[in-house]
């Protein structure tokens, strides 16, 4: 078809977007807000966590064995962030919705869909908005990281960064829900609604539903809060990297469906579909990697370094058969202390589960209930032990392999540190919140009037 | 303010060919019909009246056009090639009535967004300022402007746009009379510069003095097309207003 040349320009580029974008999230009062809210919030969460690793070094003064397992990254960032986590979880909708819901409110979303950009450039740079945002957000947090080092607190960058990237992909996940659920709704209000069932509805799976047999269980495994477990516990696993990558990406995508307010409802419905189609066969793509990296200095998730190597030999296939239900707790430690770090350390590794489910009076017939099958070659042997200590052995015998022998060095110190977090209150409770007004406050400065537009003048 | 010259009398840009073809277009609120089978031209630089009263369906059939709202039936074509609604932004911009947009943000901003993404020249976007009047308060926030002076900076955007055809919902309300006389000659030098205006209006008397033709719409339907000789031709009213013809024919 013949398209009118005259009006679309040639040469578009999205940075007026994006600037326009950047000047609107920060322009508001929400993103503000937060920043306000998280500041004491993040600050009280570090004192209390700063003060409790301190008691803890105080009593692993003197014995080595419990000050290894003094890890700064349990005991002060997890804890920490996890005042960033119930903002972003609670308020960064808000932000989020901002963006979108905003535009649609007053009808300056009919101009934007006008303007000589596609759909998905509009949502991209608002998603853009959302990380720049979430970075501000963070400050709070971020600003612990400085406050643990200049107290002398140890940072391991490794498993630093990937809490990090935990939380900005947690962020940038709330963001495009958010998004999608301003696209979808008349009002900022309902907006707000569908993306708090997301945010708050994770945690309702997970306190509801976890350890649930069946599909409940499954059902647990869709909480949002999963995103940021398995950074906290020091994994870099490249499936959930990806599949939350998908998951953003898919929020957005519908976002783009649902934002033009020309298209028919039958198109959007028909588009919505398509794209949870490929997002989900994305994510169950993505479910299939099994690569993941232990970033954890202490190394928790996975066995001492000479087993590693002596696993990584292992060619032949090794199946486990697992007696327990799912929510059995030695299943749970089973799974915590053995089979997850097997799946990381062997090459082929299979986990069946021969009971489904728990019967009516909690027991089960099954008559080896608890046992737990290894087998490897022709070789096969039972144990009902949770602890590597002793199935890495059996394993080693069905291999024919001798143990190897530990490799000095490898053990982790621990880290103790007796600090006090209460200097650092001063900066959470005062000097931040202060600063916070002030960055506010320029930010609201008129800009100056370029010289070609201050010439007064004017008809009207 | 200088005195506008006389609208009304002023020799106004002959019918030429049409280069946009609403055809057939209807819209329906669930049981509520907006728009029913309306069709008619936009010739090249003429200002197009779309007269109705409140309720007639002016807005719905602007933004249905501009493929802001989704049409049940109908097409819209440019030079007789049907235009889909993704593409009608390269030829329409659409300027909707009683927006106060990005309230949060300076009006010099919002200003320098527009003439950016259309890469304006700043010469370009000076002039448009001050044609519109738009100086004073280049500086002050959106949301503190009033009334008229955020019907300015509407005017400034849609100025700022390169469509060949633009549309425009009620352009004359909150503008008092001397203003209203400014928008009219604004609008008449838009249209004899090349760009082609649709613009919805109740007030006829406005209406009378700045369109070459109108179109009158009531419940939905087109009742009359035609230049204000033309309608009075139509309703037998020789002399008559534009307020007359429109009782008459509608």
């Amino acid at each position: 078809m013949r398209s009118p040349e005259t009006a679309a320009p040639r040469h578009i580029t999205t940075a007026p977007l994006l600037r326009k974008e950047l000047r609107e999230i920060t322009s508001g009062r929400a993103l503000w807000t937060m920043l306000l809210v998280l500041c004491p919030l993040v600050g009280y969460s570090f004192f209390q966590a700063a003060a409790l690793y301190g008691e803890a070094s105080a009593s692993a003064r003197d014995s080595p064995v419990l000050a290894s397992g003094l890890s700064p990254l349990d005991g002060v960032l997890v804890p920490s962030f996890g005042a960033l986590y119930l903002g972003v979880t609670l308020l960064f909708p808000f932000v989020a919705i901002r963006t979108l819901g905003h535009e649609k409110e007053t009808g300056a979303l009919r101009l934007l869909v006008q303007l000589p950009y596609r759909m998905a450039s509009l949502i991209a740079a608002k998603l853009g908005a959302i990380s720049v945002a979430w970075i501000i957000a963070s400050l709070p947090a971020l600003t612990v990281l400085a406050i643990w080092a200049a107290l002398g607190g140890h940072l391991y960058a490794p498993e630093t960064l990937n809490l990090l990237l935990g939380h900005l992909l947690y962020g940038l996940l709330v963001g495009s829900i958010g998004l999608f659920a301003a696209a979808v709704s008349d009002s900022a209000a309902t907006a707000a609604i569908i993306a708090l069932a997301f945010t708050i509805g994770s945690w309702i799976l997970d306190f509801g539903l976890a350890g649930q047999p069946g599909l409940l269980d499954w059902f647990s495994r869709l909480s949002l809060t999963h995103t940021v477990r398995t950074f906290e516990q020091g994994l870099l696993s490249v499936s959930l990297l990806l599949g939350i990558a998908a998951a953003i990406i898919g929020f957005a995508a519908l976002a783009t469906v649902w934002l033009h307010p020309g298209q028919q409802l039958l198109t959007k419905l028909v588009g919505s579909l398509i794209t949870v189609a490929v997002i989900a066969g994305a994510l169950a793509l993505s479910s299939q990697i099994r690569t993941s990296i232990d970033v954890a200095e202490d190394r928790r998730n996975s066995f001492p370094a000479a087993d590693q190597r002596a696993l990584a030999e292992l060619h032949q296939p090794l199946i486990i058969t697992v007696h327990l239900v799912p929510e059995d707790p030695r299943y749970v430690d089973l799974r915590r202390n053995v089979l997850s770090k097997l799946q990381r350390a062997v090459p082929d590794v299979t986990v069946r589960l021969a009971v489904g489910a728990q019967t009516m009076v909690g027991g089960t017939s099954d008559e080896a209930y608890g046992d737990v099958e290894y087998a490897y070659g022709a070789s096969s042997a039972r144990s009902r032990s949770t602890s590597h200590r002793e199935v890495l052995p059996l394993i080693y015998g069905l291999a024919g392999k001798p143990l190897p022998p530990p490799i000095p060095g490898q053990d982790y110190p621990g880290y103790p540190l007796e600090a006090s977090g209460a200097l650092p209150l001063a900066w959470f409770f005062g000097a931040l919140p202060l600063l916070v007004v002030v960055a506010w406050w320029w930010t609201r400065r008129a800009p100056r009037i370029p010289r070609y537009l201050s010439q007064e003048g004017g008809q009207l | 303010m200088a005195a506008s010259p006389d609208i009304a009398n002023s020799p106004h840009a002959q019918p030429a060919s049409a280069v946009m073809r609403i055809a057939g277009l209807s819209k329906r609120y669930g049981e509520q019909r907006a728009l029913a089978d309306v069709s008619f031209d936009v010739r090249a630089n003429e200002v197009l009246g779309l007269i109705g009263p409140n309720g007639a369906g002016k807005t719905t059939l602007l933004e249905t056009a501009a493929g802001i709202l989704p049409a049940e039936a109908g097409e819209v074509l440019w030079r007789d090639v049907p235009l889909p609604q993704a593409h009608r932004r390269n030829a329409i911009f659409y300027l909707p009535d009683r927006l106060r947009v990005w309230e949060s943000q300076f009006v010099v901003s919002v200003v320098e967004f527009f003439a950016s993404v259309y890469g304006r020249d700043p010469g370009r976007v000076g002039e448009t300022i001050r044609l519109v009047g738009l100086s004073p308060v280049l500086r002050k926030r959106i949301g503190a402007l009033s009334k008229g002076y955020g019907r300015r900076l509407m005017l400034t955007l849609a100025l700022l746009t390169p469509q060949p055809v633009l549309f425009m919902d009620e352009p004359f309300d909150g503008f008092d009379l001397r203003q209203t006389r400014e928008v009219m000659r604004v609008l008449r030098d838009v249209a004899r510069h090349g760009r082609s205006l649709l613009v919805a209006i109740h007030q006829l008397v406005e209406a009378e003095r700045v369109c070459d033709r109108f179109v009158l719409l009531a419940d939905g339907r087109v009742r009359s097309i035609g230049t204000l000789d033309e309608l009075r031709t139509r309703s037998k009213q020789p002399s008559g207003s534009l307020e007359d013809i429109f009782l008459a024919l509608t």
